[in-house]
């Protein structure tokens, strides 16, 4: 096949065609892959759909304690297709988070965390923190009731900080209260971070396309098991991408207010607080952590641990047998009762505070932070089990081959350091 | 249309059974959604309601939407602009003097209420004489508002049937008003998901095509 002059030129400058080539049309990827491996790629679609709706819904918006609710309205009455924008975007976030939550419930699920792949693990748990960090500031913008009392709650909560906590909260608010000063910074930081988290997300695709997809059997493919990314993923990418759109647009066009609390529609008052304060559904389990210890700098500290204690998986996960739950009852086990929890704590935290309710929050939690405790005795002992019981030919291989990378790794290592002490 | 939201509704109430739980539950109404009955509401609206509240958001021409001839509005607006937002002539500050509030802004509130029009519906129906001879309201203990519709004093009888008819008109209208868009909304929603089952299906197929020679 020849190539066009220009793209000829540009090769001669640049990898381009070489690019293209390595990283998509001839890149890799196990043939086994499920559709549980489509959610990073409808990630980066749900990315692309909140800059783009965000780009034009911020032509229109007005950073302004004063103007802010009305810009809004402006958007969804009289702006050509603001409504579409404006219903894009809100619905976007919530489906943002919801494949982000499935995408991780896959990475534990199949242990895909382990390594090779820590890397990709933890740029993931900077993305999910800028999400969350973003879609906070977002929820502000309309300035409604659950924006603005959603943003002096968790702003407050800063003052739990020891000393500094009063400072703390001010410098984040600009001002001593929620307000001009605060909306105007959060709508800087709310368009700024998205381009922070494509820039993460590039740093998750290189380690990605270094150490490659893992796969639902947790065993490393034959060569010639795997196919070329094009046209076999990105076709069957593509389809879930509708499956996904359908789904997607229901809510847009037939319930778009499905993610907006009525409360949100009037507009925010310092001086009345809503009697039901309850942030958006993705941040319910974190919030109902936060509520089930009674000490202010305690919640805080639960909650903040909630989530950063993903980060300590692959320490945690002291198993050597790949795969995660395919080859291990009882990891698989602990993952079930781990989402039923996060059900659960996200009933929780969508209720009011009755007795009842904190009863039931702190057994959530307990179990939620108990499962992560466990782990590295249970996976032990778990391990220990299966060795006795028996694993798959191909399973022992795996493992016997990472322990002599291991060994290699550590005898090259010897070597290099001998060489060196001789030297000197 | 009407099908699909229905089928969706359905789809989706389970899961907002845990939204919300009032008190007083909200009545169970069918609003019917088209001009004319929005029209008679909105008549309503511009005699009584806007005595008090703004509609803030809805412009005079606005109502050429629900149905309104320009020469209804030209009688309505006076010498408002068409493009001036309908407001309501008592100063703000004599109401809050009268009423200890300024009367919520009408052309959002239906959004703001969970049940929306259904909202509106209850609370207006469920104005009561206390024993102590004051007028109260069930949905909302201590009110505000007056019984303007004098509905505590109604019974049970034809007037009381004749209100709520007009009612239902009302509640329809300030459902059109807190959502103009709307109807516009689902009916490019019903093509768009058309598009998208026939494009998803048929890159089903071209997927199961490419994959033939994998399996
Ligand atoms: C005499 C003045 C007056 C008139 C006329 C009036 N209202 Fe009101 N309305 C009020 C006041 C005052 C409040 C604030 C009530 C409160 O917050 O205690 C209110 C509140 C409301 C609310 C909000 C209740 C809530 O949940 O907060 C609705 C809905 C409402 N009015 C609808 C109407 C409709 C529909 C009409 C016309 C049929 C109407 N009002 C006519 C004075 C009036
Ligand atoms: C990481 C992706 C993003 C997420 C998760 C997100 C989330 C949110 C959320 C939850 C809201 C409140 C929605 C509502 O109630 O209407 C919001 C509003 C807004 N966002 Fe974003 N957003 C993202 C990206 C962007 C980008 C890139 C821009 C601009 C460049 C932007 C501009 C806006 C504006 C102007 C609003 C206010 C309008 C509105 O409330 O509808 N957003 N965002």
């Amino acid at each position: 096949m020849s190539k066009h002059p220009v793209i000829e030129w540009i090769d001669r400058r640049f990898p381009f065609t070489a690019f293209v080539k390595h990283e998509l049309t001839e890149y890799k990827v196990p043939r086994n892959l499920s559709y549980w491996w489509n959610f990073g790629f409808l990630a980066g679609f749900v990315l692309l759909l909140q800059i783009v709706s965000g780009v034009f819904l911020a032509m229109h918006y007005k950073p302004d304690a004063k103007l802010a609710f009305d810009s809004i309205e402006h958007i969804m009455r009289e702006v050509n297709y603001g409504w579409l924008l404006r219903y894009l975007h809100s619905t976007g976030a919530s489906a943002f988070f919801a494949v982000i939550y499935i995408h991780m419930a896959r990475t534990l699920y199949y242990g895909s965390f382990r390594a090779p792949r820590e890397i990709m693990w933890w740029t993931g748990q900077v993305l999910l923190l800028s999400l969350m960090a973003t879609a906070f500031m977002g929820y502000l913008l309309p300035w409604g009731q659950m924006s603005y009392w959603g943003a002096q709650v968790i702003t407050n909560l800063f003052g739990a900080t020891p000393i500094i906590g009063g400072d703390v909260v001010v410098w984040l608010r600009g001002d001593f209260v929620v307000g001009d000063a605060t909306i105007n910074r959060f709508f800087v930081l709310h368009f700024f971070f998205p381009f922070l988290i494509c820039g993460i997300v590039l740093v998750h695709l290189v380690a990605l396309h270094f150490v490659r997809s893992s796969n639902p059997s947790g065993i490393n493919l034959r060569a010639e098991e795997n196919i070329s990314l094009h046209p076999y993923f990105t076709f069957k990418d593509l389809f879930g991408l509708g499956v996904f759109l359908i789904i997607f647009c229901a809510f847009v066009f037939f319930s778009p207010d499905f993610f907006i609390e009525p409360d949100n529609n009037i507009p925010a008052n310092p001086l009345q607080t809503p009697p039901h304060i309850v942030p958006e559904w993705y941040f319910l389990p974190f919030y109902a952590i936060l509520r089930a210890i009674p000490d202010m700098l305690g919640g805080v500290v639960a909650m903040t641990l909630s989530v950063m204690v993903f980060a300590a998986m692959p320490y945690l996960d002291r198993s050597k047998i790949p795969g995660g739950s395919r080859y291990r009852p009882l990891y698989r086990a602990m993952f079930g009762v781990f989402v039923l929890d996060i059900a659960l704590l996200t009933y929780v935290g969508a209720q009011p505070a009755t007795d009842e309710m904190t009863i039931i929050g702190r057994i959530a939690t307990t179990i939620y932070f108990s499962m992560f405790m466990l782990l590295p005795i249970m996976s032990k002992k778990e391990e220990a089990w299966l060795f006795v019981r028996g694993l798959p030919q191909e399973v022992m291989a795996m493992i016997a081959e990472e322990k002599d990378d291991d060994r290699r790794r550590r005898e090259k290592d010897r070597r290099k350091n001998e060489r060196r002490r001789e030297q000197e | 249309m009407k099908k699909i939201e229905i089928l969706f509704t359905l789809m989706i109430a389970p899961l907002s059974v845990w939204a919300s739980g009032g008190e007083v539950p909200l009545m169970q109404v069918d609003l019917a959604h088209d001009a004319g009955t929005r029209k008679q509401g909105a008549e309503v609206v511009l005699t009584v309601c806007t005595g008090c509240h703004n509609l803030k958001y809805i412009k005079y021409r606005d109502l050429q939407a629900v149905g309104f001839s320009q020469q209804e509005i030209d009688d309505l607006r006076g010498a408002a602009e068409m493009t001036a937002p309908i407001m309501s002539l008592s100063p703000p500050d004599m109401l809050k003097d009268t009423y200890g509030v300024v009367p919520p802004d009408l052309s959002l509130i239906a959004k703001a209420r969970a049940g929306k029009g259904r909202y509106v519906y209850t609370l207006f129906n469920n104005f009561y004489m206390r024993a102590d001879g004051n007028v109260d309201n069930h949905l909302f203990p201590g009110i505000r508002m007056p019984d303007v519709l004098g509905v505590a004093a109604m019974g049970e009888g034809p007037d009381k049937k004749a209100f709520q008819e007009s009612m239902k008109k009302v509640a329809s209208f300030l459902e059109w008003a807190s959502d103009p868009n709307a109807e516009e909304r689902e009916s490019l929603g019903f093509y768009v998901l058309i598009y998208l089952i026939i494009f998803t299906l048929m890159l089903g197929v071209m997927k199961r095509r490419i994959w033939a020679d994998v399996h």
